[in-house]
């Protein structure tokens, strides 16, 4: 739209240049469909809307003040190792081991949920409360590429903190001397990356949904980390493989578990539950990878629905 | 095509009995209107469903029932439209960790334009608000003054044919205020549609003569402030004339055709209030030339929008 001479004349800023000057667009813009004549221009290509939301997600993510706190949650597996390579040196207890238990007891059990619950309910949640996910909303983009930028964006900054624990745990581990680095081990560190990386991804999925539906999404994420993933992990048989928590842990080898020690009834059931053998490690990433792609479906289709009051 | 309450074919903004419901409160009850380019305002007191109708209009929340339209198309459904539009919220809320420049910059780049484009715009829009000093400075250390200018910037910069000014001037300076009141009046000659919403009415009036006036959710009246005006016959207009003899001008006036009232106030001024405006000015004329009257200068009272205002609503 171009102004006549006169209007131009009055629209020229200190720039010397015309609002319409400096919006001339240099780049056609694709149409879709008509309507009445008009021409609807495409959206932004998907790929394009969801690198730039991820980008600048991320970013502000990591800005937040519960990063701080999530950093230093994340030493606790640090400060375990540590306390093992100062006062237990001599007790046996291999590299392997230790970062076998970290992932089955510590990673699956707690960090994982934790880190994932604060940055995955806020992803779509908190810009929706703060009222600032008008912008993206009123620009030419797929609410598909808003919550898949977003949730991305959330992801990574779970995954990378939990990460970033392993490499100081790995640090202090070869603080030991670097015998221990054997192929076994370099097998299993990695390994525990991916583990990691597909819980990160998945928890963090389901409570961006929950922060899509719920205006206040801690305590549902709160009941479903502690609550239902601990029950339901620790009912015997195979109860326990609805939850998460059993399929991540399953990726991981299982350190020993003597279940002669475990009293009266509650022992038989657990010693049950315990010795139950496992399901196959395709099986539980097939389980994760689909419940990941079901809460994003789910979480996408929330948002489109959702309705933007602030 | 110009304004409010034009033909729905010519509108590039429609609402179809459109409404809202927020539990059992009703914020906009079956509103229908049709807005064509031009500056439009959408008055009403707070409360009155504006920024529901708004929000409604630029495809944050969903009708209850009715539809909405802008270029025919549904934005909450077909998004492409987005390039073509521009909105501006009432919210305050902004992403406070980014600096200015790089808040325009997201979003001109979610608009899909090249980078250089970008740099350009930016730049403009950055002098044309005179931010470019703090276009460096995170969002959360700038002023309800500059928060304003920049949420304005965003919905301009990529140069939208229809857009949605949610009580854009709240917290400006008088300085910041007249620029962006001289902007809005741009835009709209320039063909854009522009609606602007805000409670204070001199601030639509300095804007624009047409309007939406909305209250209690329901759209009381719209078009020109003129000929809503005239469309309250039952609320009479005042209007002041002088003369060099009042008193006589008063005598003839008194029981005439479409002339409610007459007075003459402490100014030597005869006041008339009159139940049809547009048939007493055209009256008037011949009454002075048949009659020999002296009427020197003839004052609308109360023809502004406030008055409008308090007529249609009666607050």
């Amino acid at each position: 739209m171009i102004a006549s001479g006169a209007e131009d004349r009055a629209l020229r800023g200190r720039t010397g240049k015309t609002m319409n000057e400096a919006n001339q667009t240099s780049t056609p813009i694709s149409t879709v469909a008509t309507h009445g004549g008009l021409s609807m221009p495409a959206p932004l290509p998907s790929l394009t809307a969801i690198h730039w939301i991820a980008w600048f997600s991320f970013r502000e993510m990591v800005r937040r003040r519960w990063i701080f706190s999530l950093g230093l949650i994340n030493l606790l597996p640090v400060l375990v190792v540590g306390a093992i390579r100062i006062w237990f040196p001599d007790e046996g207890i291999t590299a392997q081991h230790q970062l076998s238990s970290l992932s089955h007891e510590v990673f699956t059990t707690f960090l994982i949920p934790v880190i994932a619950m604060a940055a995955g309910v806020s992803a779509i949640g908190g810009p929706i409360e703060e009222g600032t996910i008008v912008y993206p909303w009123t620009r030419p983009i797929r609410r598909r590429s808003i919550y898949l930028g977003r949730l991305l964006a959330a992801q990574s900054v779970t995954w990378l903190l939990l990460s970033l624990s392993l490499v100081l745990c790995f640090l202090v581990m070869v603080s030991e001397g670097l015998q221990i680095i054997n192929w076994e081990f370099l097998q299993l560190y990695f390994q525990t990356f991916l583990i990691i990386g597909i819980g990160a991804f998945t928890y963090a999925a389901i409570f961006a949904a929950m922060g899509t539906y719920f205006k206040k999404p801690v305590l549902p994420a709160i009941l479903f980390a502690f609550g239902w993933e601990n029950l339901v992990a620790n009912i015997p048989a195979r109860i326990q493989e609805w939850s998460l928590r059993f399929h991540l842990q399953n990726l991981v080898d299982r350190p020993d578990v003597d279940t002669t020690d475990l009293p009266g009834i509650i022992g038989a059931l657990l010693a049950t539950a315990l010795k139950r053998d496992p399901v196959p490690k395709y099986q539980s990433i097939a389980v994760l990878l689909v419940v990941m792609a079901v809460a994003t479906v789910v979480g996408i289709w929330l948002l489109k629905n959702k309705e933007i009051e602030k | 095509m110009m304004g409010a309450g034009v033909e729905v074919s010519a509108a590039r903004i429609t609402a179809d009995r459109v409404g809202k419901w927020f539990g059992e409160v009703i914020a906009v009850n079956n509103c229908s209107l049709s807005v064509g380019t031009g500056v439009v305002g959408l008055l009403g007191a707070n409360g009155a469903g504006k920024s529901t109708l708004f929000k409604m209009l630029a495809g944050l929340i969903e009708p209850s029932h009715g539809s909405v339209s802008v270029f025919g198309g549904k934005l909450r459904e077909e998004v492409g439209w987005y390039r073509r539009v521009g909105f501006c919220p009432e919210s305050d809320a902004l992403p406070d960790w980014m600096t200015g420049r790089e808040f325009l910059t997201l979003n001109l780049r979610l608009m899909g334009l090249p980078g250089r484009e970008i740099n350009q715009r930016v730049g403009h829009w950055l002098e044309r608000f005179e931010l470019t000093d703090a276009a460096g400075r995170r969002l959360g250390g700038y002023s309800k003054g500059m928060r304003q200018k920049l949420k304005l910037a965003q919905a301009l910069a990529h140069d939208p044919d229809v857009i949605f000014l949610d009580e854009p001037l709240n917290g400006m300076d008088p300085v910041s205020r007249k620029h962006s009141i001289d902007l809005v009046r741009e835009l709209g000659e320039t063909g854009r549609t522009v609606m602007v919403s805000s409670h204070i009415l001199p601030e639509v009036e300095s804007m624009t003569g047409e309007i939406i006036l909305i209250d209690r959710g329901k759209v009381l009246a719209e078009g020109a402030v003129t000929e809503i005006r005239d469309k309250i016959p039952e609320h009479p207009t005042t209007v002041a004339l002088n003369s060099s003899h009042p008193r006589e001008l008063a005598g003839f006036l008194i029981g005439r055709e479409h002339v409610v009232s007459v007075e003459v106030d402490d100014q030597g001024r005869v006041v008339v209030r009159t139940d049809h405006a547009v048939g007493f000015y055209r009256a008037l004329p011949g009454w002075v030339l048949q009659n020999d009257l002296s009427v020197e200068e003839i004052l609308t009272l109360d023809d502004s929008l406030e008055a409008v205002f308090q007529y249609l609503t009666q607050h």
